[in-house]
């Protein structure tokens, strides 16, 4: 049975041989549709690729922040519990405990300020310094963000060293506002991290909580995810026990989601080109039954039977579509190369330093999958427009196909 | 006669508007038999031919080939009929002009499951016996309408079917080519035993086979 199918391949090959001009533009048909869907994915897997590394090179993607999730109406506070759940999910490496509060200097700067215990602050967050060092455990010690610090020291004369008073207000039983004071003191201002880091000034959790934060609970849990690959699956994890997480994880979501809809977007175009080919293969298939009516006629006279004959045609449709998709594929990577080659330097000609980076990055990306989806696609499509006129020749009269003339 | 090979009882059919192509034919023919069926035009002699061979359903009446009725509505049973009982010759040699010679003696043997050796080695031996032994890888255009024939002749006897059945065989070749084909099947028949249906209209060929048949008007008149 398979030799035979075998045989109806090679039989496909030379019939279709007869017809070479025809059947080169009905290859070319499916190729450069093959071609099109091939170099639009390529491009757009390139582009997710390059936003992707972007993203992981340029921020902190380790790094998740665990906050209060809803669940339904009710909200999911960070308890202690959920805390030590989270920090024992698989893949984080290191988690803390956070409290926030906004606090004000006496030139009215406002300063978020975020409670976390020194040892988390060194394991979690690997601050590196631009001046000075952490704080220590159970004094009044606080850290300041690079943009943070920056601001303070250009308009309030901040020093490391020198105390800094931070002004927070609250309301008494009759919703008065009163205003209580505290002095700290700013002992290292971090290098510029990127994130929302720059602008906070760091403190022990107690100190914190000792100043009326972290009332109703923490205000989150920052995770240290163990690698770049396990950073999903921990933030899977954190939604799972109720909790919202954040992170610059988000914005490689946003991407993969924005990159989703171009991909899809740009491959239905490519697809409905894939499409005139299929119909190309029909078209050509049914005059290729027509003109060999008689042939076929003979065939069902000499013992074929309508399956014979189906399995025929379809076979020269499948290799219509094989040859068609390795066409397409290799038009498709001659596509990626060409823009690979000449696109990188182009753009980094026309819009200057910020696209250096494409100079030597690839622009479309060529992957098997995507290869063998572009073929097995060919092959699929090509044998669906030859059912119809696979069918039809299966149901020819024998004497009338053997006495036309054709 | 013992059990004929072929027999058919009352054969007909008939066509929309009237026309009885065939009508009630009686027909036993033996094994090893070579039977010429002579007629004019429109007599109904491709039409009995069509039949016989499982191309064409009867409208009424019965074939049997060896004694067993052919079901004309068991569609796999008709298929396998064409397959190992008949070998048919035409007159339009209908060789498939894509395979070489020894392809279209091969070709039916491919839907009957024989692996390509044993069908290569057939097609040999078949065309040496027709006489084109030096013409297998020929294309059908490269040769002439009797070598055709004999390739088509070829092609007819490879799965070893019982029954021949052509339908004006020479009906496109000149007299000299014709009598060659006539003695050939004449030769087919003494050597291999294989019976042979052959229709023509001309009636010095005719006397190649054992017995005529004349049709006229769908009836077997002689
Ligand atoms: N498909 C058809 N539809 C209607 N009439 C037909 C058809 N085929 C054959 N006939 C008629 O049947 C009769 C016998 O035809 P045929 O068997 O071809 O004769 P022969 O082969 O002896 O010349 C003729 O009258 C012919 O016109
Ligand atoms: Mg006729």
């Amino acid at each position: 049975m398979n030799s035979r199918l075998a045989e109806f391949f090679q039989l496909a090959v030379r019939q279709l041989f007869r017809r070479k001009f025809r059947v080169i533009l009905t290859i070319a048909g499916i190729a450069i549709g093959v071609a099109a869907l091939v170099g639009t994915v390529a491009l757009g897997e390139g582009i997710r690729t390059q936003a992707v590394d972007a993203i992981r090179t340029q921020s902190d993607l380790t790094l998740i922040e665990a906050l209060p999730g809803a669940q339904g109406n009710i909200l999911q506070l960070v308890t202690p519990t959920r805390a030590a759940a989270a920090g024992a999910l698989p893949g984080v490496k290191a988690s803390a405990p956070v409290v926030r509060g906004t606090f004000a200097t006496r030139g009215q700067t406002y300063v978020q300020v975020v409670g976390v215990p020194a040892d988390g602050l060194e394991d979690v967050l690997h601050p590196t310094y631009l001046r000075g060092s952490g704080f220590l455990s159970g004094s009044n010690e606080v850290v300041l963000g690079a943009a943070l610090g920056e601001k303070l020291q250009r308009y309030e004369g901040v020093r490391i060293g020198d105390p800094l008073i931070l002004i927070r207000r609250s309301y008494d039983a009759q919703g008065r506002p009163f205003d209580e004071e505290t002095t700290v003191i700013p002992v290292g201002v971090m290098e510029e991290r990127g994130d929302a880091f720059d602008q906070v000034l760091l403190m022990d959790l107690d100190l914190a909580i000792g100043l009326g934060e972290g009332e109703s609970g923490y205000s989150g849990l920052l995770i240290r995810a163990e690698g770049p690959d396990r950073v999903f699956s921990v933030a899977e994890g954190v939604r799972g026990i109720g909790l919202s997480p954040r992170g610059s994880f988000e914005q490689i979501e946003a991407v993969n989601r924005m990159m989703d809809m171009v991909v899809i977007f740009l491959g239905i175009f490519a697809g409905l080109s894939l499409l005139v080919g299929g119909l190309m293969i029909a078209s050509t298939m049914i005059t290729s039954v027509y003109e060999r009516t008689r042939e076929i006629g003979i065939a069902m006279a000499v013992g074929a039977s309508e399956g014979d004959v189906m399995e025929m045609i379809l076979a020269e449709c499948a290799v219509l579509g094989f040859i068609g998709g390795m066409a397409g594929d290799l038009l498709g990577v001659l596509f990626a190369t060409v823009l690979n080659a000449l696109g990188g330097p182009f753009l980094a000609s026309r819009f200057g330093d910020a696209f250096a980076g494409l100079l030597d990055t690839e622009i479309a990306l060529v992957t098997w999958p995507l290869l063998t989806a572009g073929l097995l696609l060919a092959v699929g499509l090509s044998l669906l427009a030859g059912l119809y006129p696979a069918w039809k020749a299966s149901r020819l009269n024998p004497v009338e196909a053997i006495r036309s003339g054709r | 006669m013992s059990i004929p090979l072929l027999e058919t009882r009352a054969l007909s059919r008939h066509y929309p508007g009237g026309v009885r192509a065939l009508d009630e034919v009686d027909l036993r023919i033996g094994k090893g038999e070579f039977v010429a069926i002579v007629g004019r035009s429109g007599s109904g002699k491709s039409t009995f031919l069509n039949i016989v061979g499982g191309l064409d359903a009867p409208s009424g009446g019965s074939v049997s080939i060896h004694g067993r009725m052919l079901d004309y509505s068991d569609r796999r049973a008709l298929i396998a009929f064409r397959r190992q009982m008949v070998g048919f010759v035409f007159q339009q040699f209908n060789l498939i002009p894509s395979l070489t010679a020894s392809e279209n003696v091969e070709y039916p043997l491919l839907f009957n499951y024989r692996p390509p050796a044993e069908r290569q080695e057939k097609a040999r031996q078949l065309l040496a016996m027709v006489g084109l032994g030096d013409r297998a890888s020929h294309y059908p255009g490269q040769l002439s309408g009797g070598e055709q024939q004999r390739v088509a002749i070829a092609r007819a006897l490879v799965a070893d079917s019982p029954l021949i059945l052509a339908d004006e065989p020479t009906g496109n070749l000149d007299s000299q080519t014709s009598e060659g084909i006539f003695s050939l099947l004449q030769r087919l028949n003494r050597e291999r035993q294989v019976t042979l249906l052959v229709v023509t209209h001309e009636r010095e060929l005719a006397s190649y086979a054992d017995r005529t048949v004349e049709m006229r008007d769908g009836r077997v008149v002689a």
